[in-house]
C-alpha cells in the first residue's frame, strides 16, 4: 500500500486514541464511567448505537456478499424499524426510568437475583467470545492481504480500542463512535462515487448488467423457515432478533441508558430505525458495483492472496490451466457485457435481450472456473475456500486511488474498533455491577469500583485479543458458542417481555427462561435446517407462555414450576 | 412537564418521519428490482 494510505490509517488511529482519552473527563466516578452521568445527547447516542452494530464484517463481509449474492441480504433488517418503535414505547421507558446500570439489574428488581445472574452470565459468555470473532474476522483478512502475522493484525485493531475504552469509559466510546461513523459513511459514499466513475458504462447499463445476474433481486416473498433471507423471515424473525439485540443486550442498552432522558433515549434508537436499511442497502450496492466493475477489469481468480500464493506454489500446472481458461472466459464476458451496453444505448430491445442471453452464458462460464479454483484452494490449503471477505479489500488495494484506499482501510479498522469498544465497555459493566458489586464487595467505595471497572475492561480486552489470535484454531469452539448464543437470545427477550406483564412472578421468569432455552435447543437439534432467525421467536414465545402459566396462582404449571425452582 | 411534552412531541414527529423514510426506502428497493431484474 502507498505510504500516503498508511499515513492516513496511522493518523486516524492516533487521532481516535487521543480523542477518546480527551473525552474521558468526568469519568472519575462509576456513574460517569458507565453512564456518562446521563448527559449524552440523543443524536450522539443514536450514532453510537449504529456504530456498535456496524462491525468490520459489515465493511468487508457484507460488501463481499453484495458482490457474490446481491441485495437480498437487506431483507434481514426489515424488522429493525418496527423493533425500534416497539422498544421506544415499551422497554426503554422501563429500563431508563428504573435508573439501573445494566439491563439484568432491572430483572432482579422485577424478579429475583438468580434470574439476573443467569441472564448476565449468558451475556458475558456469548459477548466475550463474539468480541474475539469481531477482531479476528478483519485480522485474518489483513493478515492475508498485507502478509502480517495474526498477532500483529489483532494488535492494530485491539490495542487502540482497549486503550481508549479502558481510560474513557462509555463517554469515550460514544464520542469516538460518532467520529468513526462520520469516517465510515464518508468512505462508503466516496467508494460508491468512485465505482460509478470507474465503470466504463452508464449507471443504468451497469444496473442492467447486475440485474441480469439476479443481484438486484431484493424481495423474496416465499415463506420458508429454512431460508434466512426472505421478506417474512426479515419482518417476523428479524423483529424478534432486533428486539432481543437492542432491548436486552447490554452492549446496546448501555448506550441509551447514558441518554439525558427517556425521550432522548428512545429518539436515539430511532436513528437506527431511520438509517439502518438505507445504509445497509448502500453497503450491499457497493458490492454489486464491484461485481459490475470486474466485468470490465480482469478479477483475480482467487481473491485471497495467501491461498493464491500457496495454490500457485503447490499446484502450478493445474492452477496455470485454470488461469488460462479464466482469462479467456473473462475476456469473452467483457465483450458480452459491452455488447449489452451498446445494444441498450441503441435502444433496440430485441438486440439487448439477445446480448443479455450471451452475457449470462459467459458469466456462467466464468463462475464455473471460479468454482473449480475455489475447490482446488480448499484441497491445497485445507481451509474453507469461500473468499467473499477478500473481494472488497482486493478491489480497494488494487483499484482505488491513493488516499481513498487508506480512507477505506481506516474505516474498516474504525468499524472493528466501534464494535469491540462498545462490547468491552458493556462486558466490564456486567462483570462489575452484576457480579462483583452484587456478590463480592457490595459496600466498597465508588473509587474502588472504578478501578475494578477499568481493570475488567482491560481483562476483557486481553481475553478478546487472545480469542481473536487463536480463532482460526478455535473455529469449532466459536461455532459452538455462537450456536449456544442463539439458544438464549430470544429467551432473554422473553424474560423482559414477561417483566412487563404485571401478574408474572420470579419463579415463572426463571422456569420460563430455562424452558425457552430448552425449546430452542430442541428445535436446533431436531430441525437443524430451521433458520436461526426463528430461534428468537420460538425462545421468546416459549418463555412468555411458560412463564405466564407458572406464574398463575393455583395452576398445575405453577405448582410444578415452584417445586422445580426450589430444586 | 413542558420538557416532557416537547420530548414526546419530538418522539412522535421522529416516529412519523421514520415510517416515511422506511416506506420511501422500500419503494426505492422495489423499483430497483422491478426496473433492472426483468
Amino acid at each position: 500500500m502507498h505510504p500516503l494510505n498508511w499515513a492516513i490509517v496511522i493518523g486516524w488511529l492516533a487521532y481516535v486514541v487521543i480523542h477518546g482519552i480527551r473525552r474521558s473527563a468526568g469519568t472519575s466516578e462509576l456513574a460517569g464511567y458507565f453512564q456518562a452521568n446521563r448527559s449524552l445527547p440523543w443524536w450522539a447516542v443514536g450514532l453510537s448505537v449504529m456504530a456498535t452494530q456496524l462491525s468490520a464484517v459489515t465493511m468487508i463481509g457484507t460488501t463481499g456478499q453484495g458482490a457474490t449474492d446481491g441485495m437480498r441480504f437487506v431483507q434481514f433488517y426489515f424488522g429493525l424499524p418496527l423493533a425500534m418503535v416497539i422498544l421506544g414505547v415499551t422497554l426503554v421507558p422501563f429500563l431508563h426510568g428504573s435508573g439501573v446500570y445494566t439491563a439484568y439489574e432491572f430483572l432482579e428488581r422485577r424478579f429475583d437475583a438468580k434470574t439476573r445472574s443467569l441472564t448476565a452470565f449468558l451475556f458475558l459468555v456469548s459477548r466475550a467470545m463474539s468480541c474475539g470473532t469481531i477482531i479476528s474476522a478483519p485480522a485474518v483478512v489483513f493478515s492475508a492481504i498485507f502478509g502480517w502475522s495474526i498477532g500483529w493484525s489483532v494488535a492494530i485493531i485491539g490495542v487502540p480500542a482497549v486503550l481508549y475504552t479502558m481510560i474513557g469509559g462509555v463517554q469515550a466510546v460514544t464520542w469516538v463512535d460518532v467520529k468513526q461513523m462520520i469516517l465510515i459513511v464518508t468512505a462508503i459514499v466516496a467508494v460508491t462515487i468512485t465505482l460509478l466513475v470507474q465503470i466504463p458504462v452508464s449507471p443504468s447499463d451497469a444496473l442492467h448488467i447486475a440485474g441480469a445476474t439476479g443481484r438486484l433481486r431484493v424481495f423474496d416473498f416465499s415463506f420458508s423457515l429454512t431460508n434466512t433471507y426472505t421478506f417474512w423471515s426479515g419482518v417476523i424473525g428479524g423483529t424478534f432478533l432486533m428486539l432481543s439485540y437492542f432491548g436486552t443486550d447490554q452492549s446496546q442498552v448501555q448506550r441509551y441508558l447514558a441518554a439525558k432522558s427517556v425521550d432522548e433515549a428512545r429518539s436515539s434508537l430511532l436513528i437506527s430505525a431511520y438509517w439502518k436499511i438505507p445504509l445497509q442497502a448502500m453497503v450491499l450496492l457497493i458490492g454489486v458495483l464491484v461485481f459490475v466493475f470486474y466485468q470490465f477489469e480482469r478479477p483475480p481468480l482467487l481473491f485471497n492472496p495467501a491461498h493464491e500464493r500457496l495454490v500457485r506454489k503447490e499446484q502450478p500446472a493445474l492452477y496455470g490451466e485454470l488461469e488460462s481458461r479464466y482469462t479467456a472466459d473473462v475476456v469473452a464476458r467483457d465483450a458480452a457485457a459491452r455488447a449489452v451496453a451498446r445494444a441498450r444505448d441503441r435502444g433496440s430491445d430485441a438486440e439487448a435481450a439477445s446480448a443479455m442471453q450471451v452475457y449470462r452464458a459467459q458469466q456462467a462460464g466464468v463462475d464455473t472456473v471460479r468454482t473449480e479454483a475455489l475447490a482446488l484452494a480448499q484441497r491445497v490449503t485445507g481451509q474453507p475456500s469461500r473468499d467473499v471477505n477478500y473481494i472488497i479489500p482486493r478491489y480497494v488495494l488494487d483499484h482505488l486511488p491513493i488516499g481513498l484506499a487508506g480512507l477505506f482501510i481506516a474505516a474498516v479498522i474504525a468499524a472493528a474498533m466501534n464494535a469491540i469498544s462498545g462490547e468491552l465497555n458493556s462486558l466490564s459493566t456486567a462483570s462489575v455491577i452484576d457480579f462483583y458489586r452484587r456478590w463480592v464487595r457490595p459496600e466498597a467505595p465508588d473509587q474502588h469500583f472504578l478501578m475494578v471497572s477499568r481493570a475488567a475492561t482491560g481483562f476483557w480486552g486481553i481475553f478478546a485479543c487472545i480469542i481473536a489470535t487463536y480463532a482460526v484454531n478455535l473455529g469449532s469452539l466459536i461455532e459452538v458458542v455462537n450456536r449456544f448464543g442463539s439458544f438464549f437470545y430470544g429467551s432473554i427477550l422473553g424474560v423482559f417481555l414477561l417483566a412487563m406483564i404485571p401478574m408474572s412472578r420470579a419463579t415463572g421468569a426463571f422456569v420460563g427462561l430455562l424452558a425457552g432455552m430448552a425449546a430452542v435447543g430442541a428445535v436446533n437439534f431436531g430441525a437443524p435446517s430451521v433458520s436461526f432467525l426463528w430461534h428468537n421467536v420460538i425462545g421468546a414465545v416459549t418463555v412468555v407462555v411458560v412463564g405466564t402459566i407458572v406464574s398463575t396462582p393455583g395452576s398445575i404449571g405453577g405448582a410444578f414450576g415452584r417445586a422445580a425452582a426450589r430444586g | 412537564m413542558s420538557d416532557d411534552s416537547s420530548g414526546s412531541r419530538r418522539f412522535r414527529r421522529t416516529l412519523a418521519s421514520v415510517m416515511l423514510v422506511q416506506i420511501v426506502t422500500l419503494c426505492a428497493l422495489w423499483l430497483l428490482q422491478w426496473r433492472y431484474s426483468a
